[in-house]
């Protein structure tokens, strides 16, 4: 008798089963065999240095009520254990030994022998544990066997945790080969829509600046002028949608120069001129004369501003108040686009900087998109102050001193 | 006197559209239609500006551009052009001004200007 178990254990090991059904298996073939009420498998947590109570057979309501869930890996019997590297057997009325009233565990509270194995190789895995709630002797070659079980048991655990972080693993190389295939998708379909939006260029290009001439004759028909106007205004959208696509699809990098900012906002008002004087607004410049140099790519910085201008100006379609501020404060330049257009409505602020989100009719939803981005691309932030009934002011926090490090991160970067 | 200014660009509509306007200007302006057109034609006359289309069939701009530069270091030259990212690249930092297409052309009219005014580099 004996050697039978063993095989049965290596079978039930060996299995196909989830570990948990194996464990199950082997803790309810322990109990019936060794004839003890209950067998309990704790698992080994590495991070934690915890027991974790696994699975249980045999009699769950026993005296003492069943198992403990976790044990310290210094506590208890299976603390013992381990503490050993081998098994510990200890009985209630082998006072002689005194294991049993010197090791605290409340688990064998209520049982009068136990045996604790600790399942190990190299490493520790669990602890294996045989209570019983009548007095009993193991024999020599039953205590053999429960440690040769428990070596079993040591090396089936092992081999789960092996297939299970090359499963891991495996999963983690197709997860990032699925994404590195999207990433190549949208390259492409990147590259495809920037030259689509070149080739678009150019006509529309001819159709608005012909329209736009067209609107300044005198001998058009009233009719006739909204019918161009209509043309124009659709020809700037689809300029504006272009500019969109190329710039969210475009590879090329930033060039970052030293600029002043007060000269970019000075030419970013100039260029909504006609914009202010059309609309009724008053722009006033509050630029601070204490401005240091900032590495920013101008275009770009540009771009930004201009699409918080092109807002504000629609926010204050009957006139209003435009307040353009820089300030140099500690590592920042900070400057403040403010308009008096009536604020943003609460419930779309979360979406603003969505790009193709816009609450307008001819929008693209892509200009606070695109200052987003580019601002970011700079290391700098974006802020939103959002007085409603009021108007709205966005805050850009453009950092003073770019590293050299950086600025070659960026340039490298595809956009 | 007006200034004299090459516009060189491969598609008609366009190359119509910067003669009328720039014309309304008060500028004197001439076409261009390849590359090549272009160079023959600052061979022969004496140009004050020239405004250039990077993405041509044959010589494209950045070839027309270089040899511009070398024979004729101080005449000022706008790329004018659809594509963004040219800017990058190392062949277009010769010129004086890069200015991106759009049927605004606000943005190219202040260029010519600015540079018309602060004369030849």
């Amino acid at each position: 008798m004996g050697y039978d178990i063993l095989v049965k254990v290596i079978e039930l090991t060996d299995s196909e089963e989830a570990l948990e059904k194996r464990l199950e298996g082997v803790a309810r073939l322990l109990s019936g065999s060794f004839a003890f009420d209950q067998c309990a498998i704790y698992l080994f947590d590495q991070d934690k240095k915890i027991l974790n109570l696994a699975v249980t057979a045999g009699d769950k309501r026993s005296a003492g009520g069943g198992c403990q869930k976790a044990y310290k890996e210094n506590e208890g019997f299976p603390g013992l254990a381990i503490k050993k590297g081998r098994p510990v057997f200890a009985s209630r009325s082998k006072p002689a030994k005194g294991l049993w009233q010197k090791v605290p565990d409340k688990g064998a509270n209520g049982f009068a022998t136990i045996a604790c194995c600790p399942i190990k190789d190299d490493l520790l895995y669990g602890v294996l544990y045989l209570k019983n709630k009548r007095e009993k002797t193991l024999s020599p070659i039953q205590k053999k066997l429960f440690s040769v079980i428990a070596l079993q048991l040591a090396t089936a655990i092992k081999h789960y945790e092996y297939i299970v972080n090359l499963t891991d693993a495996n999963t983690r190389m197709k997860d990032m080969q699925a994404r590195l295939v999207h990433a190549e998708k949208l390259l492409a379909l990147g590259e495809m829509a920037a030259t689509l939006a070149h080739e678009i260029r150019n006509p529309l290009m001819s159709i608005g600046g012909f329209a736009k001439r067209l609107h300044q004759q005198t001998i058009l028909d009233p009719s006739h002028v909204i019918y161009v106007e209509r043309i124009v205004k659709e020809v700037e959208r689809l300029e504006k949608l272009m500019d969109g696509i190329v710039h969210f699809s475009s590879k090329s990098g930033y060039e970052f120069l030293s600029e002043d900012i007060n000269k970019i906002m000075e030419e970013v008002i100039q260029f909504f001129e006609d914009d202010f004087r059309r609309n009724r607004i008053d722009v006033i410049k509050d630029l601070s004369l204490d401005m240091p140099m900032v590495k920013v790519d101008r275009q770009q910085v540009k771009l930004a501003f201009n699409n918080l201008m092109a807002n504000a100006i629609q926010a204050m379609g009957d006139g209003g108040t435009l307040t353009i501020k820089t300030r140099h404060k500690d590592k920042w330049i900070v400057t403040e686009v403010s308009d008096t257009g009536g604020g943003i409505a609460p419930e779309i602020m979360g979406n603003i900087f969505n790009p193709f989100y816009t609450t307008k009719e001819t929008g693209t939803g892509l200009g606070l998109a695109i200052t987003h981005s580019i601002i970011t691309n700079h290391k700098g932030i974006i802020e939103v102050n959002n007085n409603m009934g009021i108007g709205v002011t966005f805050t850009i926090k453009l950092p003073v001193a770019i590293t050299g490090k950086l600025l070659t991160v960026l340039k490298r970067r595809t956009l | 006197m007006n200034e004299k200014i090459l516009v060189v660009d491969d598609e008609e509509g366009i190359r119509l559209l910067y003669k009328e306007e720039l014309m309304d200007e008060g500028l004197d302006v001439h076409l261009a239609a390849s590359g090549e057109e272009a160079l023959a034609k600052l061979e022969k006359d004496k140009f004050d500006l020239v405004v250039l289309d990077i993405k041509m069939p044959g010589m494209d701009g950045i070839e027309v551009l270089r040899r511009i530069k070398e024979k004729w270091k101080n005449l000022p030259v706008i790329l004018s052009t659809a594509y963004h990212h040219y800017k990058q690249e190392f062949g277009t930092w010769a010129s004086d001004a890069y200015v991106v297409k759009s049927s605004d052309l606000k943005e190219l009219k202040t260029t010519i200007k600015d540079i018309l005014n602060t004369g030849k580099r």
